[in-house]
C-alpha cells in the first residue's frame, strides 16, 4: 500500500458540502494540496474561508451526513475518504493527530487529564495501565508541563489554557504521528503562551519528524513556522507557494490584501479588506474574490474560479491576470511593489 | 476542605435536618388535643365521675404532666431508639406495622427504581443520538404519555385489561406467594410497569436534552479525532457528563413518585405496603402510626437528598467543597 513516491498527504479535489435549510452550502470547493513528511504547510485565510472544514474532512471528523465529502485524500497512498470507518479509526489519533483551537472545551471536564491521554493511547495500543500511565506522564513532561505526575491526576479545569493546550498536544503525540493537523492551536491563548506553544510545536516537529498542517488566520504565526503556504478564500485555493515567495512576492490580489492586514511595528496598518465573504449559498460566478478585488476585470466575473497559473517555480495563483494572454502589469498598484519573477519564468511554464 | 470532610459535614447536616423535623412533629403533637384524654374524660362523666380528675389521671398515665423539656427528651430518645409506640388500629408496635408495609412496598419499589435509573438515561441518550428520527419521536411520545397519564388511572386500565379480561394477573395482590417466585414477578409486573412509565419520562427527557448538548461538544470531536468509536464516545464522553445534571433531577423525581404514587398504586392493586398502612392509619385516626409513617417517609426524603448531594459532588469534579 505504502508508496514511497507519493506524498505523506495528498488532497485532490476535496469538496465538502452541507445540506442546510437554504440549500446546499459548499464550504470547501475542490481544493488540492499536499503535505510532505517533516514539512509545515499553513492553510491561511480569513474566518469562514473553509480552512477548518477542509482539515476536518481529511480524517472525516465531519460526519456525513450532515456533510458530503468528495474528492480524494490520500495518506501514504491510501484514500481516507474511501476507507471504512473502523479502519480509519486506527489512523485517527495515531498516524494522523489533531490539535484543536479551543483547549478550554476540547477536553472532557469529567475525566482527569491523565485518563484522557491514556484513553488515546489504549485505543490504539494494548498496553497495561501502569505502562500507559508512565508513557502519558513522559509525554506531559515532553510537552513542557511541570510536575507531570501531579498534573496527570488533575482535571482540565485545574490547568491553565496554555497547560491544557500542551496536554492536548501530548495527547496528539501518543502514537508518534506522521501528520499533525493543528487547527488554530494558539488562537485562544494569550500572546506569550502562543509563542511558547509555537516553538514547542516546532521542536516536536523535528523530533518526531512529523508533517504538520497548520491552520491559521494569523500571518505572523505563518511567517514563524511555515515551509509552504496555501491561501484559501471562500472554499477555494487562491494561491500557494513557499513561505518566502508568498511573503516577498505575493501574486494573488487577495494574498496581497491579506498581507497588508498585518499590523506593522509602530501601529501603522494599511487597512483591512473592504467588503465581506461572499454568500456561501450563492458564490460569485467567476473568481470568488472578484467582488472585493480592486483589479477585477470582466474576465474575473465569469467562468468559475480561474485556473492556477504558475507565477514562480512552486508558486501558483488562481488569478486571470497571470494567464499568458493577460497583462499582469495591471496588478502593480504601488501598495506593494511587484518584483519580476526570478529567472523570468513565463506564466504558463509548468 | 477535602472530600472526606465534606461528606462528614453533609451527613451531619442531614442529621440536623432530621432533628428539626422531629422537633416540629413534637411541637405539633404537644399543641394538639389528645383524643385519648378527652375520651377518658367523657367516660368518667358518663359514669358519674369527675371528668377533670379522669383527664388528669389519663395525662399522668401517659407522662403528659411532666415539664415540656422532659417530654421532649423522652420523645427524642424513643424516636432515635425506634420505640415509636403502639399502633392501636393494628394492635402491634408501629415499627412492626411499618416494617410489614415496607416488606411489600420494597418488592415493587426496588425493581421500578432500578429500571428507571438504568433505562431512563440509556433511552434518553439514545434518543439524543438519533434526534428527530422516528426512534426519538417514539421515545418522546412514550415519555410524555407516561408523564401525562395519572398512575392510578393507568393502573386501573391495565388491571382491567390484564386482570379482568385477559386474566393473566390476579385482580387483588396475593400476599401468600413467595417473594422470589414467578407468580410474584407476574403480579408485580403491572404495578412496576405503571410506576416506571410514570418516572422514566422525566429522566428520559432530562437525559436527552442534556446529552444533546454534550454530543456536539468540542470534546466529542477530540474523542473522535483520538480514534474513539461512536459507542465508546457515547458511553464515556456523553453519558458521564449527562449524569451530573441528571443526578439533581433523578432523586427528586423518584422521591416524589415514591411518596405520592405508591399509595395510589397500592390502593389500586391491593398491595398492603407502606402507602396502604399510612392510608388506613389516617382513616382509623391512629396517631402513633400516622406519625410513624410520616417520619419514615421524611427520613427517606432526607437520606435521598443526602445521596443526591454526595453523588453530585462525586460526579462533577469541578465542584469545590470549599464554599459550603
Amino acid at each position: 500500500m505504502t508508496d514511497d513516491a507519493s506524498p505523506l498527504l495528498a488532497v485532490e479535489g476535496l469538496t465538502t458540502a452541507f445540506d442546510t435549510d437554504e440549500g446546499e452550502l459548499v464550504a470547501v470547493d475542490g481544493i488540492d494540496f499536499t503535505v510532505e513528511a517533516g514539512e509545515t504547510v499553513c492553510l491561511v485565510g480569513e474566518s469562514g474561508s473553509g480552512k477548518t472544514v477542509a482539515t476536518e474532512s481529511i480524517t472525516r471528523l465531519i460526519g456525513s451526513p450532515p456533510g458530503r465529502i468528495e474528492g480524494s485524500v490520500r495518506y501514504r497512498g491510501r484514500d481516507l475518504l474511501e476507507m471504512p470507518e473502523p479502519e480509519l479509526r486506527t489512523i485517527r489519533g495515531y498516524d494522523i493527530a489533531h490539535v484543536f483551537q479551543n483547549p478550554q472545551e476540547a477536553m472532557n471536564h469529567c475525566y482527569t487529564v491523565g485518563w484522557q491521554i491514556v484513553e488515546a493511547l489504549q485505543i490504539h495500543e494494548d498496553v497495561p495501565d501502569a505502562e500507559a500511565r508512565g508513557r502519558a506522564i513522559d509525554l506531559l513532561d515532553r510537552v513542557g508541563i511541570a510536575n507531570p505526575s501531579a498534573r496527570f491526576e488533575e482535571y482540565p479545569h485545574q490547568l491553565s489554557g496554555g497547560q491544557k493546550q500542551r496536554a492536548m498536544i501530548a495527547m496528539a503525540l501518543v502514537g508518534d504521528p506522521d501528520l499533525l493537523i493543528a487547527d488554530e492551536p494558539t488562537t485562544a491563548l494569550d500572546v506569550t503562551v502562543q509563542a511558547q506553544i509555537l516553538s514547542l510545536l516546532d521542536e516536536l516537529q523535528s523530533e518526531f519528524d512529523m508533517g504538520v498542517l497548520f491552520v491559521t488566520h494569523d500571518l505572523g504565526v505563518v511567517a514563524q513556522i511555515a515551509d509552504r503556504i496555501v491561501v484559501m478564500y471562500a472554499g477555494k485555493v487562491m494561491e500557494r507557494g513557499d513561505v518566502l515567495d508568498i511573503f516577498e512576492r505575493p501574486a494573488h490580489p487577495y494574498t496581497r490584501r491579506l498581507l497588508e492586514c498585518i499590523p506593522e511595528v509602530g501601529g501603522s496598518r494599511k487597512g483591512g479588506i473592504p467588503g465581506t465573504l461572499p454568500d456561501p449559498h450563492d458564490p460569485p460566478a467567476g473568481c470568488r474574490f472578484a467582488p472585493r478585488c480592486s483589479h477585477a476585470v470582466e474576465a474575473c466575473r465569469t467562468g468559475g474560479q480561474p485556473a492556477e497559473h504558475a507565477v514562480n517555480p512552486g508558486q501558483h495563483a488562481s488569478c486571470v491576470h497571470y494567464r499568458s494572454d493577460m497583462d499582469r502589469s495591471v496588478l502593480r498598484d504601488g501598495s506593494r511593489e511587484e518584483q519580476p519573477a526570478a529567472g523570468g519564468v513565463s506564466p504558463e511554464d509548468e | 476542605m477535602g472530600f472526606g470532610t465534606y461528606v462528614t459535614a453533609r451527613v451531619m447536616w442531614a442529621a440536623v435536618v432530621s432533628l428539626i423535623i422531629v422537633t416540629i412533629t413534637f411541637l405539633l403533637l404537644a399543641a394538639a388535643p389528645n383524643p385519648e384524654i378527652q375520651r377518658a374524660a367523657t367516660q368518667a362523666a358518663l359514669q358519674g365521675g369527675d371528668p377533670a380528675e379522669a383527664a388528669e389521671r389519663a395525662r399522668e398515665l401517659r407522662g403528659l404532666d411532666e415539664p415540656i423539656h422532659v417530654r421532649y427528651m423522652d420523645y427524642l430518645q424513643s424516636i432515635y431508639t425506634l420505640d415509636w409506640g403502639w399502633a392501636d388500629s393494628r394492635s402491634q408496635p408501629v415499627t412492626t406495622a411499618l416494617a410489614e408495609g415496607l416488606y411489600y412496598t420494597a418488592q415493587y419499589s426496588v425493581p421500578w427504581t432500578i429500571l428507571t435509573i438504568l433505562l431512563g438515561p440509556l433511552v434518553g441518550v439514545y434518543s439524543a443520538a438519533n434526534m428527530y428520527s422516528w426512534k426519538d419521536h417514539l421515545a418522546t411520545g412514550f415519555a410524555f404519555f407516561g408523564y401525562a397519564i395519572p398512575n392510578f388511572f393507568f393502573g386501573i386500565i391495565l388491571l382491567l385489561m390484564f386482570g379482568v379480561w385477559l386474566e393473566v394477573i390476579p385482580v387483588v395482590y396475593d400476599t401468600s406467594v413467595p417473594v422470589f417466585s414467578l407468580a410474584n414477578a407476574i403480579q408485580l409486573s403491572i404495578p412496576v410497569f405503571v410506576l416506571v412509565t410514570g418516572s422514566i419520562g422525566a429522566v428520559m427527557r432530562v437525559s436527552r436534552n442534556e446529552s444533546a448538548e454534550f454530543q456536539h461538544a468540542d470534546f466529542m470531536k477530540t474523542a473522535k479525532a483520538k480514534g474513539v468509536s461512536p459507542l465508546r464516545a457515547y458511553a464515556y464522553h456523553v453519558m458521564r457528563p449527562t449524569l451530573v445534571p441528571l443526578s439533581t433531577t433523578l432523586v427528586g423525581q423518584l422521591l416524589a413518585l415514591f411518596l405520592g404514587s405508591s399509595l395510589l398504586v397500592e390502593v389500586v392493586f391491593g398491595i398492603p405496603g407502606l402507602g396502604r398502612v399510612t392510608y388506613n392509619a389516617l382513616i382509623a385516626q391512629d396517631t402513633n402510626l400516622v406519625l410513624g409513617s410520616t417520619l419514615a417517609f421524611t427520613f427517606v426524603a432526607v437520606v435521598g437528598n443526602l445521596i443526591e448531594d454526595l453523588v453530585f459532588t462525586v460526579l462533577d469534579p469541578r465542584i469545590s467543597y470549599d464554599d459550603r
